[in-house]
């Protein structure tokens, strides 16, 4: 029997060496992201960017003279699909690095795999703390944390909106409600306590027995952990009630999609947002800005996050000359890396040292500004 | 009137342009939308051609001679043969025990994954293909054991071969409550019925963040052997299982184990469908299934033997659920939704509802086609539909039809 | 003061209740006469009402595009174009993935459905992108009525008014078809006994092609209304509300026209007032049991007629 096991092995090795060797003409790097399904504007996003990084970082010579190569992995912000599509980057695809994932309930458990493989993951969206909080070392992150973005939230909400009853409202999913309980914490530390505190369902358009509710208890002011595609619907059944509360959320939706999802520019209006101090006005990444204009699109969200989350792994493999996560990971907890977003280090956790989240509003003709 | 074999596609292809115009030729973006020709186009074309040959294939078939049979029945009629069937028993076992060996990771998981797919239609086939009671909620079951096995773990610390028995207690447990109240209820509502249960459960599993989880999922730790973990390093004090053989670690050592225990738990329950089907209970399912009436005012009990159905098939559908929990190391609502039902309701009546070899060779195909269109990505699972609505006009009866055993007296 | 507040939401509750349930009671009718007329579940219709949704904004954008301004005009037009082609995808699935199976057995067209919607669903994805769309709103501005005698109001849309108008418009006209024109009676005839229709020398065929025409029509009114009303929707809401809708036409007793209005509106008002009153998480739920507990008393639902076994 113990022979049949090493027969099994080896069989697997002589399988998968002509993938390995072939590999070493380019170095594969998967994104991970919901490329399908209702949040698959994010999971363009994410590809966007790390394709024009990728293009750039080519079109100089690679890194040390070999190319990148992309591979797409489509979890479509599902913790299953996240698990199987991380096996199958690592298996099949034999990716030195991941970008991704975006969704915070897909990164945690993709993260196990990964990490197993010994394999460096750089989220450029997952803001839950959970997801450096549990101790693996070759887990980075570009984005904030939820924490930091929650606090930010509250401290609007009680010290600009002057709001007397706050409800809070999430997706039940572990970026929805991490970003509800961070704002919650912050709200009581503050001194004040929310009225209502509810969970909704993803993917569900009717929410206007909970838009009611809110009516119940007087709400000045509504607080959604969430994505776009719910936050949409609610804020229009929120105007169509008549309700002048103010919606406030947090970078999950930052997106086109979530004018389009709220029925229009009028009913988007007003809506207020946490998110990064505006990638695009950072004067590194104006040329890569101005680029990807030209090319008819608009690098809006988490665009640039990814592409400066390309640069850091492309930085941080080209100064090593290694592509095994625990020797990349210990050089970029050293190194502070130029990216098109400013420069950027990282703690001992894997978080930005510093990551500033500040509020947006979005106006009237579908775009959203910087609340000063 | 021009030739019937030209106007009638033509028909087709003005109707099929007439419904893909609008979605596929134009697209919106934002409130605007923009002009695309060729999918309508192309879609129209593909219709002709297809409507045309099915009309060149009807005439070819009448010109044929009758009475030859399609190559296809001389093959299931070779399925049905007993001296296959006795090259069957031998072969396929040591196939499968060999076969986990020569399959890559991904290879590996598939494999699983058809292994707990053929458990969970041969559950459902007792309830469905021999009993007769329509049940549109089996993953319920399902659920049941897969949570089972990853709240068991959580709360309670067990492991993986107490959850086994325990999980399939359990589901068939919750088969027998659900069995109770629709014990009143025929086909149809009944169906609904089940189904309703199988959301309830899952609604429950989504909601109850702080028991389940919610959305989020729960963690489940690999299966042990004997006390010998999986893992590249071990956790307090255990020993993993390639440092205790000396060989080197690989992740698939874990999937092998699992599936090979998978593989002898489906030979297993398959012994026991197979007999059950010859006993008098397999046989008072089945006389339910074609006249309730006439079996009560026999005398056969038909509250026992449906719930026994019920129960059956839930226990299958749970030990099903805990290997599954088992293999992907981690359990969340999305994977009991309703289109898993279907999916396997799909596999038993594809396969044939009742037959044993066919409802095992459904599960496999149906669970490693998407695998292997994987490539397409973005069309899975439209050829996915579109191989089930052809498969079911073509064979409605399903791969193999199911065969009664049949006793024969002994000749004289 | 307590007591007004109390009315107010009340009020809007039932509101919301009767406008989620008159949306479901339109798109159960699909369902209940499908399974009235073939003993079918159509498990393809929930997708249908969504292709619909979709048609009703690409027609708005193409009308848009070509100048035309007048909101009653836009609303007519676009309703008249999805209703029509969207009973034609209702006729063409029907023909395609149902009528091979008439003679065979009674699981084979629900496992065809299944395969259907997840064509449907995957084609629409395919064709018009994964992400939510958007339906600008034609129709700003609400009516707000009073309640009670302290100032409490409800509000209601025009559009959510519009809603509840036309389903019970096309409720009253689908009646009428049925009731009082040879076509319904060809179609009432054939539900029940479909061989003695035809050997009366009805075309049974023809007759259920019109029944899921009929279906789809209707769904596609709740399409346009519904996507008119939320602002969004996409390649994933023909699941949910599909399902939904379906216990609709359950509870009210599959097959009656009346029932699945009925069914529709107790599951909407049961919806909102359990969301509205205890817990929004378990609103489902509730909507579920309250469907197992009707039919475990009145297995053949509210107002459905009860199955007589033959021996």
């Amino acid at each position: 029997m113990k022979k049949l096991w090493l027969h099994g092995v080896v069989l697997v090795l002589a399988v998968g060496y002509p993938l390995l060797a072939r590999a070493g003409e380019t170095i594969p790097i998967g994104v991970g992201g919901p490329f399908t399904g209702p949040y698959a504007a994010f999971g363009e996003q994410l590809w966007r960017g790390a394709e024009q990084a990728a293009q750039d970082i080519n079109a100089a010579g690679g890194i040390d003279g070999k190319k990148i190569e992309l591979f797409k992995g489509d979890d479509a912000c599902e913790p299953k699909q996240a698990l199987a599509v991380a096996n199958q980057l690592v298996e099949r695809h034999g990716v030195k690095a991941v970008i991704g994932h975006f969704c915070s309930s897909s990164t945690i458990p993709a993260s196990e795999v990964y990490a197993e493989a010994g394999i460096l993951q750089i989220t450029p969206g997952s803001t839950n703390p959970m997801v450096t909080e549990r101790g693996i070392k070759t887990l980075f992150r570009t984005c904030g944390r939820d924490n930091q973005q929650g606090s930010v939230g509250a401290q609007f909400v009680v010290n600009a909106l002057h709001a007397r009853a706050v409800a809070i409202v999430h997706d039940k999913d572990t970026y929805g409600q991490g970003l509800a309980n961070a704002m919650r914490d912050e709200l009581h530390r503050l001194g004040k306590k929310e009225v209502l505190y509810e969970g909704l369902t993803r993917g569900e358009k009717d929410f206007n027995a909970l838009v009611t509710k809110f009516k119940s208890v007087n709400a000045d002011a509504v607080y959604f952990g969430g994505l776009h595609n719910e936050a949409g619907p609610l804020i229009h059944q929120m105007k169509d009630q008549g309700l002048k509360a103010t919606l406030v959320s947090g970078d999950g939706i930052v997106s086109q999609d979530f004018v389009v999802a709220a029925g229009g520019p009028p009913y988007a209006e007003g809506v207020h947002m946490t998110f990064g101090r505006d990638p695009r006005k950072i004067k590194e990444g104006h040329e890569v800005v101005e680029r990807m204009r030209k090319i008819g699109y608009e690098p809006e969200g988490y665009t640039l996050y990814s592409y400066a989350t390309l640069q850091v792994i492309a930085a941080a493999i080209s100064a090593t000359k290694k592509t095994d996560g625990a020797t990349l990971a210990n050089w970029l907890h050293s190194h502070d890396v130029p990216t098109v977003m400013g420069s950027k280090g990282w703690d001992a956790k894997g978080d930005l040292k510093v990551s500033d989240y500040v509020m947006y509003r979005w106006h009237g003709k579908g775009g959203y500004e910087e609340v000063p | 009137m021009g030739h019937p074999l030209l106007t009638q596609p033509l028909l087709t292809a003005i109707l099929v342009l007439l419904l893909t115009a609008p979605v596929s030729g134009l697209v919106l973006d934002g409130y605007d939308f923009n002009l695309r020709w060729q999918p309508p186009l192309w879609l129209t074309l593909i219709a002709f051609c297809i409507h045309w040959m099915i009309l060149l294939f009807k005439r070819w078939r009448l010109g044929e001679k009758t009475g030859k049979p399609s190559p296809w029945s001389r093959v299931s009629s070779w399925g049905s043969r007993p001296s296959v069937h006795r090259l069957a028993f031998f072969v396929l076992p040591v196939v499968g025990l060999v076969l986990p060996f020569f399959l890559g990771k991904y290879g590996l998981t598939v494999a699983i994954l058809a292994l707990i797919y053929v458990l969970l239609a041969l559950g459902l086939n007792i309830v469905v293909g021999l009993a007769g009671l329509l049940d549109l909620g089996f993953v319920a079951f399902y659920a049941v054991g897969a949570y089972g096995y990853a709240l068991g773990h959580h709360y309670l610390g067990l492991g993986f071969w107490l959850s086994l028995p325990l999980g399939a207690l359990l589901a068939a447990c919750c088969g027998i409550v659900l069995g109770f109240p629709v014990l009143r209820m025929h086909g149809d509502y009944l169906a609904i019925v089940t189904l309703g249960f199988g959301e309830i459960i899952r609604l429950v599993l989504n909601n109850w963040m702080d028991f389940t989880g919610g959305p989020n999922g729960l963690r489940v730790d690999f299966p042990t052997f004997f006390g010998l973990e999986f893992s590249r390093h071990a956790k307090e004090g255990g020993i993993p299982i390639h440092e205790f053989l000396g060989i080197d670690y690989s992740s698939n050592t874990r999937n092998i184990f699992i599936y090979l225990v998978l593989f002898l738990v489906v030979l297993l329950i398959l012994a026991l469908v197979s007999r059950l089907k010859t006993m008098p209970l397999g046989r008072a399912w089945e006389a339910l299934r074609e006249d309730e009436i006439a079996c009560r005012s026999l005398g056969i009990n038909h509250v026992t033997v449906k719930l026994s159905a019920f129960a059956l098939g839930a226990m299958i559908g749970g030990i099903g659920g805990v290997f599954f929990a088992a293999s992907q190391g981690f359990v969340n609502p999305t994977s009991f939704t309703f289109f898993e039902s279907a999916l396997i309701l799909a596999i038993v009546v594809l396969g044939g509802l009742g037959s044993i070899p066919g409802v095992m060779i459904a599960a496999v195909v149906l669970t490693v086609l998407p695998e292997m269109l994987r490539d397409f990505s973005d069309y899975r699972i439209l050829v996915f539909g579109l191989a089930m609505v052809v498969m079911m006009i073509w064979r409605p009866q399903g791969l193999v039809r199911a065969r009664r055993p049949v006793f024969q007296g002994r000749k004289a | 003061m307590v007591a007004t507040m109390a009315a107010e939401i009340f009020a809007q509750q039932t509101v919301n209740g009767l406008i989620l349930g008159a949306t479901y009671g339109l798109i159960a009718i699909g369902y209940t006469m499908v399974y009235g007329i073939i003993g079918m579940i159509n498990f393809a219709h929930g997708e249908i009402y969504m292709v619909s949704a979709y048609l009703a904004a690409i027609f708005l954008a193409v009308l848009h595009f070509f100048g035309l301004t007048s909101v009653p005009l836009l609303l007519v037009a676009v309703l008249l174009a999805t209703v029509l082609v969207t009973a034609l995808y209702g006729w063409f699935v029907e023909k395609i993935a149902y009528r091979p199976l008439r003679h065979s057995t009674r699981l084979a067209p629900l496992i065809t459905a299944i395969g259907v919607s997840l064509i449907l669903q995957n084609y629409v994805r395919i064709a018009q992108g994964a992400r939510s769309q958007g339906m600008p709103s034609l129709l700003q501005g609400s009516f707000i009525l009073p309640v009670g005698d302290q100032g409490g109001v409800v509000q209601i849309t025009y559009v959510q008014l519009l809603i509840i108008i036309v389903a019970f418009l096309s409720m009253a006209v689908l009646t009428f078809i049925m009731q009082g024109t040879s076509m319904g009676r060809a179609c009432r005839a054939t539900e029940q006994d479909r061989i003695m229709a035809a050997l009366l020398g009805i075309d049974t065929n023809r007759i259920i092609a019109i029944v899921f025409v009929i279906g789809a029509a209707m769904a596609a009114i709740a399409g346009v209304l519904v996507s008119l009303n939320y602002g969004s929707f996409d390649f994933h809401i023909g699941f949910i509300t599909g399902i939904k809708a379906f216990t609709a036409a359950v509870l009210g007793g599959i097959g009656s026209l009346p029932g699945a209005m009925l069914g529709g509106l107790i599951l909407g008002l049961a919806e909102s007032f359990f969301a509205g009153f205890v817990n929004s998480d378990y609103k489902d739920v509730f909507a579920f049991s309250l469907l197992v507990l009707v039919l475990i008393f009145r297995p053949s639902g509210l107002l459905g007629q009860p199955q007589i076994t033959k021996v």
